[in-house]
């Protein structure tokens, strides 16, 4: 019993001296010598020592870009392995396009391995391995959007000394994570909700773990929360089939740290924890700082539109088609129960009128295991084979960005599903999970912003007759 | 005398109220598309001074730059001249302040 009580400080304190132990990395700048001429060359000096940490990585979704479908209802038995490298999104739609590749070169400029250019690169080759994208603290260290190695332009230009990238090495930073994750979708903020470069360097207001400690923040990185082991990073994106590892608040919020330990409301906030996720009240808006792409249509691309500027962004690409942008948003919420439901490549579309959902997640009211989370709903569009119903994959780098002829783009695009030489656009809708810019507590949703006439739930969406305040919370039979 | 000094308080507010609205008001927001032509970073480190070259007429604008995180791309040249960049900026006594700087780029 004593146990019990004292367990939670015990994990506490472990994960407390765990986490500054993997702070303080070793000094590299003894032991990598060089003038380095590429980033193999820089891989082989690492791999003098850290040959166990290569081979770890090489079992990682970050070197595989796919893995058992673990995160997908439906799919929880399959074998065929699935990620980024054969999945389709509503983005920059996937990575297969074009004949043996070919677009896999701006792509894998966030691959962590060096030289996947093309459809046979070799998973097994250490040397590959790509150290410096995720250790590098100074030099500036740049991948090139073409070739799948360093950026040698920003070599020659003087913007970046590979000698310093390489004696820098350490654990990673926010800026190290930064260098893909702010930039999803293509470009600074365009994917994921509230994560985007200004993190680099916020403020407790924006995101109370990662905020500086002057403004009263934890400045916290990204693998704090992130756990890793053996280079397995958890985290399990709204977006992908597989997750290494998960991540919880709860993780940390226990024992000592249990939220809501000094709130006199606190055993009624306490009791919304089991239907609702610590996300949705802690996260009231995201992209705090820099607005986000909520809505992309392919379908515009080639047109000669005007492009206005919203939040400091274009509103028209002739190459990429229209959006929408928002700051400040406030969330859709959903039920999520860890399982999503999520568009793979050749799925039949039943009904074309209706939107087809590339991700969403899975529960409803009457599932025990499922809370309400916040999410950024996104919409587009993007074209289906009109014979097949399937959403197409097409070329966009040599093809459709040259003539914008979706055809064409299309014809080029179906190395691995067939064109049947007719195609049309379709409505998406993506739930992309919004979990971080997590706000400091006396942001977080008051009680009225939902119950009482509060407009921040749609309760009825979410299953309820009504709002739980006045007509009972769900309840479940022991 | 209390009188006085309540009134002597209010009168102190007022003015900093009148004064503050005056000099939000007077700062008018720009706004930039550029290519850099210069970045010459403060001695402290503190504030840089960049020439913003506008796409469209051609015009140099100098920018202040005191922001930390751009003042850090500047540091290790995450930002360098030829970069083009999405700018908006107040004018404030002369000066144009950075509000944001950011490089277009995206694939």
């Amino acid at each position: 019993m004593k146990f019990h009580k004292t367990a939670p400080l015990l994990v506490s304190a472990i994960l407390l001296f765990s986490s500054t132990f993997v702070y303080a990395a070793e000094d590299h700048s003894q032991h990598v010598k060089g003038s380095f001429k590429s980033g193999p060359e820089v891989t082989k000096v690492c791999l003098e020592c850290h040959e166990k940490q290569a081979t770890d990585f090489m079992k990682t979704t970050h070197w595989n870009w796919k893995g058992t479908p673990n995160h997908v209802k439906g799919l929880e038995k399959s074998s065929k392995l699935y990620g980024k490298a054969n999945m389709l999104n509503a983005f920059c739609t996937s990575i297969e396009a074009g004949k043996d590749g070919i677009v896999h070169e701006a792509c894998d400029k966030c691959h962590a391995g060096y030289g996947w250019t093309r459809t046979n690169y070799d998973f097994s080759n250490k040397s590959n391995v790509d150290c410096l994208i995720c250790h590098s603290q100074k030099g500036n260290y740049q991948r090139a959007a073409i070739g799948c190695t360093v950026d040698m332009k920003s070599m020659e230009k003087g913007a970046m000394d590979l000698d310093l990238a390489a004696r820098s090495i350490g654990m990673p930073t926010r800026r190290n994570c930064g260098y893909c994750h702010f930039f999803g979708g293509g470009a600074d903020a365009v994917k994921h909700a509230g994560l985007d470069s200004t993190l680099e360097k916020t403020t407790k207001k924006q995101d109370v773990h990662m905020g500086s400690k002057a403004s009263g923040g934890q400045d916290m990185n990204c693998q704090a929360c992130h756990i890793t082991k053996e280079h397995k990073i958890s985290g399990a994106s709204s977006m992908m089939a597989h997750f290494d590892a998960r991540v919880a608040c709860t993780d940390c919020h226990t024992g000592t740290m249990a939220p809501h330990q000094k709130s006199k409301n606190g055993a009624i906030i306490n009791s919304h924890a089991a239907s609702v996720a610590c996300e949705t009240c802690h996260i009231p808006v995201f992209n705090k700082a820099q607005a986000t792409k909520m809505t992309w249509k392919w379908s515009d691309t080639g047109k000669d539109l005007t492009s206005e500027e919203q939040f400091d962004k274009e509103t028209f690409s002739k190459k990429k088609g229209s959006f929408t942008w928002a700051m400040n948003v406030t969330p859709v919420y959903a039920w999520y129960n860890g399982k999503i439901e999520r568009y793979m490549a050749g799925d039949k579309i039943k009904n074309p009128k209706k939107p087809v959902i590339m991700t969403k997640p899975v529960g409803d009211i009457k599932d025990k295991s499922a809370k309400i989370y916040p999410y950024k709903l996104y919409t587009g569009d993007q074209p289906m084979d009109s014979k097949y119903k399937y959403l197409g994959i097409f070329q966009q780098h040599k093809s459709l960005w040259d003539d914008f002829n979706w055809d064409t783009a299309l014809k080029n695009g179906s190395e691995i599903l067939p064109y049947s030489g007719k195609y049309e656009f379709v409505n998406t809708v993506s739930y992309i999970s919004a979990s971080h810019e997590v706000s400091p507590k006396e942001d977080a949703v008051q009680c009225g912003e939902c119950h009482m006439g509060g407009k921040r739930m749609n309760w009825k969406e979410l299953g309820y007759k009504g709002d739980p305040m006045k007509i009972g919370r769900r309840g479940f039979k022991k | 005398m209390k009188k006085f000094i309540s009134s002597s308080i209010f009168a102190i507010f007022l003015a900093v109220a009148v004064l503050s609205f005056t000099s939000t008001a007077s700062a008018e927001e720009l706004k930039m598309l550029g290519t850099i032509s210069k970045i010459e970073m403060a001695a402290d480190g503190k504030s840089a001074a960049v020439i913003l070259k506008d796409t469209k007429s051609g015009a140099e604008v100098p920018i202040l730059i005191t922001d930390e995180l751009t003042l850090d791309k500047f540091k290790d040249k995450r930002i360098i001249v030829d970069d083009e960049i999405r700018c908006r900026y107040d004018n404030e006594s002369g000066k144009n302040l950075s509000k944001s700087f950011k490089k277009t780029a995206g694939c």
